[in-house]
C-alpha cells in the first residue's frame, strides 16, 4: 500500500512479472490498457457518485474527474465504431475510415501499420507504465497502446481479446441501462463532437489498428450473438446527462459502485437484476481471482479469460 | 493542534502568519537579534492568534461553507499596524493588528477598575497619562468582503498600487478596492452558459509585483494567461498564454490531471513566473509564451504510481511553491533561481540554478535534532535501494508538505507538514 513500512520484495517481483509481460504476443499489455481503462473509469464514477461531504465538492476535482470519464468514453465510443466497418464494407459514418481503410492492407501482411503517427510509437520503458490501481506497486503495464505496439506487431490473441472486449461492451450497455435516462443526448454528442485531447485522434488510431486484427478473426463470432451490439455508445453515450447538478445532487442507486476493485465482493445490487450485475462486477475487477462464471447472454472464452488472469497477477 | 492550510512571511519577513483548518490564524513574531548572539538569527514565537472564519452554513444549496483559511496575503506596513487579508472558500476579511502597551489611567469620572465614581464626590480634576503596560496584540477586522464569489475563493493578491486585490474562485475573477466592500469588480469570467460544457477551472491568480494593470491566472488543464486590464473591463481574452505542448513519451490517462496547475507565483522583479503542477516546477520567462525557460522535477518517480495516487485522490493535492528571498541586483544580472517546494512524506525540495543543485529535504522532529543541519534524502525509484535512501513505496502520502514560504530578506524557510510548522535557516559561520 502507499501507506508507511509495508516492504517488499520489490526486485523479485519486478522481474517476474517482467519477464512475463514482455513477451512477443503483446497480448496481456494491449488487454491490460483496457483493463486499466476500465479500472480507471470504475475508479472515477466512483469518485463521482459516491461522495457525498457536508460540504461542496471541489470543482476541479469534479471537472477532471468527468473530463478522464469524457475521454474514456470518447474512446471506446471510437474503439466501438470499428466493428461496423468490418461486417458492412459499404461506407461507414466514422471519419476515420479513410485511414483505416488504408490499414487494412498493411495489416494483411501482418507488419507494423505505417499509419501510426510516430509520436505514438514511443519507447516508454515498461517502469514508467502505469500501474493497475489493484496492483499497485506493479509498474509492468503500459500506459498507451503505443508502447505495447513497440514490443512488436504480433497479434493478440484474438479470441481472447475478442472475448474481452465483448465482456466490456456489455458490461458497458448494462452501466448504460443501469444509469439515470439520459436528458440530453445533444450535449454529449455536441462534447464528443469537440473532442477533448490532441492526442485523442492518435490514440484512436491506433486503438483502431489495433482492434484490425481482432475484428477480422473475430467478425463471425460477433455476428451471432451480439447482433445488436456494434455500435457501443452509439448516439446515447452513459455520460450525456452527467451535468454537475446531478453528480452533486442525484439521488443515484450508486450500490453497484460500491465495490474495492481489488476484490470480487458485490455490492448489494437491490434494483438490477442480480445476477448479471454480479457478474458484471465480476468481469470488471480486474483481478479476480475466482474464476468467472457468466450467465451473460453472449459467449465468452473462460479459458482465455482465466489465461490472461494469470498472466497478470503472475500466479 | 490543527491543520494547517497556508503559510505566508510579511513584507520585512519580522511576522509569519499561518492559517489553519479551523479558521484560526497564528502570527509569529521574530525576536530581535541578539547582539551577543551574533550566530543565530532570531527565533519565532508567538505574536498574535485570532479566529479569523467561523463555519457557516448555506440555505440554498444545504451545504457547509468551511471555515478553513485558504490564503493569507500581508499588506505592506503603512503604520504602526499590520494589516493582512485572509480568506476562506466564501468571504475575505483584512485583519487590523496592534499593540497596545500603554493605557491611561487617573480617569476623574471612573476608578481604576472601571466602575464610575459619585460624581458629588470629585472635587478636583486631572489629566489622565499614559502608563505603560503588558504588551498586549489585537486583532480587528476591518473590512468584510462577502458574497463575491459562488465558488471556492484559491486565491488572493495584493496590486502593487496597495489599493486593490483580486480574488479568484474556480470561475471568476474580481478586483477589489481594500475600502470599498459592498462593490466588486468581475474582469476574469469562464463560466460556460451551459455548465454541463464546462472542462477548465481556474486554479490560481496573482498579480504582477511592479505592473498594477498586470495579473496571471492559471488553469486546470496546465495554462497560464496573462491579462492587461487596461485592454478591456472584462479581461476574457488574455494577452499571453503560456503553454508548454505535451510530451507525447509521457501520454497517459492522467495527462491532464497532473498538468493542473496548483500555484503560479511570479519573482520579485516580475520578468520570471514560476508554476508547479503535479509532478514539476518551471520557470517561464514572460517573454516567452511556447515553453518555460528551466523545468525541475518535484518526484518524476511517481510518474509510475500515477494510478494509484488517482484512486487515493492524492493526485488533487495541491503543492506551493516559492521564490527564494530577493536579491534584486542579483536577480537583474543574471538568471538567479533558487526555488522551493514540497513533496511527500515530509520531503520538500529545493532547486538552485545557479549551481545547478537540487536538494531533498525532510521536516520531521524524529529524523532531525534541532539546531542540526539537515541531511539531504534520497528516493530510491527503482532497483535496488541503496543505504539511507528510502524507496518510493515506503513514502508516506499521508505526510505532505503542500505550504512553504521563504523570508523576503534572509534564508529563512517556514515549511508547513499537515499539523506542525517547521523555521530551518541557513547555517551562519
Amino acid at each position: 500500500m502507499l501507506g508507511k513500512g509495508g516492504k517488499r520484495k520489490f526486485d523479485e517481483h519486478e522481474d517476474g512479472l517482467e519477464g512475463k509481460v514482455v513477451s512477443p504476443t503483446d497480448g496481456p499489455s494491449k488487454v491490460s490498457y483496457t483493463l486499466q481503462r476500465q479500472t480507471i473509469f470504475n475508479i472515477s464514477l466512483m469518485k463521482l457518485y459516491n461522495h457525498r461531504p457536508l460540504t461542496e465538492p471541489s470543482l476541479q476535482k469534479t471537472v477532471l474527474i468527468n473530463n478522464m470519464l469524457r475521454r474514456i468514453q470518447e474512446e471506446l465510443k471510437q474503439e466501438g465504431s470499428l466493428r461496423p466497418m468490418f461486417v458492412a464494407s459499404s461506407q461507414p459514418s466514422d471519419p476515420l475510415s479513410d485511414s483505416f481503410r488504408e490499414a487494412q492492407p498493411a495489416f494483411s501482411h501482418l507488419s507494423p501499420p505505417p499509419l501510426l503517427p510516430p509520436e505514438l510509437v514511443s519507447t516508454v520503458p515498461l517502469e514508467s507504465c502505469l500501474t493497475p490501481a489493484s496492483l499497485l506497486e506493479d509498474d509492468t503495464f503500459c500506459t498507451s497502446p503505443a508502447a505495447a505496439q513497440h514490443d512488436g506487431p504480433a497479434k493478440p490473441p484474438p479470441a481472447a481479446l475478442h472475448a474481452v472486449k465483448d465482456s466490456f461492451s456489455s458490461a458497458l450497455d448494462e452501466i448504460e441501462e443501469l444509469c439515470p435516462a439520459p436528458t440530453s443526448a445533444e450535449a454529449a454528442a455536441a462534447e464528443a463532437a469537440a473532442g477533448d485531447s490532441k492526442a485523442q485522434p492518435g490514440q484512436a488510431e491506433l486503438a483502431k489498428a489495433e482492434g484490425l486484427p481482432e475484428g477480422r478473426t473475430a467478425e463471425p463470432k460477433l455476428m451471432d450473438p451480439l447482433p445488436g451490439n456494434f455500435e457501443i455508445t452509439a448516439s446515447t453515450g452513459f455520460l450525456t446527462d452527467l451535468t454537475l447538478d446531478d453528480i452533486l445532487f442525484a439521488d443515484i442507486d450508486t450500490s453497484m459502485y460500491d465495490f474495492d476493485p481489488c476484490t470480487s465482493a458485490t455490492g448489494a445490487a437491490s434494483k438490477m437484476a442480480p445476477v448479471s450485475a454480479d457478474e458484471l462486477l465480476k468481469t470488471l475487477a480486474p483481478y479476480s481471482s475466482q474464476p468467472v462464471t457468466p450467465n451473460q447472454p453472449f459467449k465468452m472464452d473462460l479459458t482465455e479469460l482465466d489465461h490472461i488472469m494469470e498472466v497478470l497477477v503472475g500466479s | 493542534a490543527d491543520i494547517i492550510s497556508t503559510v505566508e512571511f510579511n513584507h520585512s519577513g519580522e511576522l509569519l502568519a499561518t492559517g489553519d483548518k479551523g479558521g484560526r490564524v497564528v502570527i509569529f513574531q521574530q525576536e530581535q537579534e541578539n547582539k551577543t548572539q551574533s550566530h543565530t538569527r532570531g527565533e519565532y514565537n508567538v505574536y498574535s492568534t485570532f479566529q479569523s472564519h467561523e463555519p457557516e452554513f448555506d440555505y440554498l444549496k444545504s451545504l457547509e461553507i468551511e471555515e478553513k483559511i485558504n490564503k493569507i496575503r500581508w499588506l505592506p506596513q503603512k503604520n504602526a499596524a499590520q494589516f493582512l487579508l485572509s480568506t476562506n472558500d466564501k468571504t475575505i476579511k483584512l485583519w487590523k493588528i496592534s499593540e497596545r502597551d500603554k493605557r491611561p489611567e487617573g480617569y476623574n469620572l471612573k476608578e481604576e477598575d472601571g466602575r464610575y465614581r459619585d460624581p458629588t464626590t470629585v472635587t478636583t480634576l486631572r489629566v489622565p497619562v499614559f502608563r505603560p503596560m503588558d504588551l498586549m496584540v489585537e486583532a480587528s477586522p476591518r473590512r468584510i468582503f462577502a458574497n463575491a464569489h459562488t465558488y471556492h475563493i484559491n486565491s488572493i493578491s495584493i496590486n502593487s498600487d496597495y489599493e486593490t486585490y483580486l480574488s479568484a474562485d474556480d470561475l471568476r475573477i474580481n478586483l477589489w478596492h481594500l475600502e470599498i466592500t459592498d462593490r466588486s469588480f468581475n474582469i476574469v469570467d469562464i463560466k460556460p452558459a451551459n455548465m454541463e460544457e464546462l472542462t477548465e477551472v481556474i486554479t490560481a491568480a496573482e498579480f504582477h509585483p511592479n505592473s498594477c494593470s498586470t495579473f496571471v491566472y492559471s488553469s486546470s488543464k496546465g495554462t497560464i494567461r496573462l491579462c492587461d486590464m487596461r485592454a478591456s473591463a472584462l479581461c476574457d481574452r488574455h494577452s499571453k498564454l503560456f503553454e508548454e505542448p505535451e510530451d507525447p513519451s509521457n501520454r497517459s490517462f492522467f495527462s491532464e490531471i497532473i498538468s493542473s496547475i496548483s500555484d503560479v507565483k511570479f519573482s520579485h522583479s516580475g520578468r520570471y513566473m514560476m508554476t508547479r503542477d503535479y509532478l514539476s516546477v518551471k520557470i517561464w520567462d514572460l517573454n516567452m509564451e511556447n515553453r518555460p525557460v528551466e523545468t525541475y522535477q518535484v518526484h518524476e518517480y511517481l510518474r509510475s504510481k500515477l494510478c494509484s495516487l488517482y484512486e487515493n485522490d492524492c493526485i488533487f493535492d495541491k503543492f506551493e511553491c516559492c521564490w527564494n528571498g530577493s536579491d534584486r541586483q542579483v536577480e537583474f544580472s543574471a538568471l538567479y533561481i533558487v526555488v522551493m517546494t514540497g513533496s511527500y512524506n515530509n520531503f520538500f525540495r529545493m532547486f538552485d540554478r545557479n549551481s545547478k543543485r537540487d536538494v531533498t529535504l525532510e521536516a520531521s522532529r524524529e529524523n532531525n535534532k534541532p539546531r542540526t543541519v539537515l541531511k539531504p534524502r534520497k528516493v530510491c525509484a527503482s532497483g535496488k535501494r541503496k543505504k539511507d535512501e528510502i524507496s518510493v513505496d515506503s513514502l508516506d502520502f499521508n505526510k505532505k508538505i503542500l505550504h512553504t514560504a521563504w523570508h523576503p530578506k534572509e534564508n529563512i524557510i517556514a515549511v508547513a507538514t499537515t499539523n506542525n510548522l517547521y523555521i530551518f535557516q541557513d547555517k551562519l559561520n
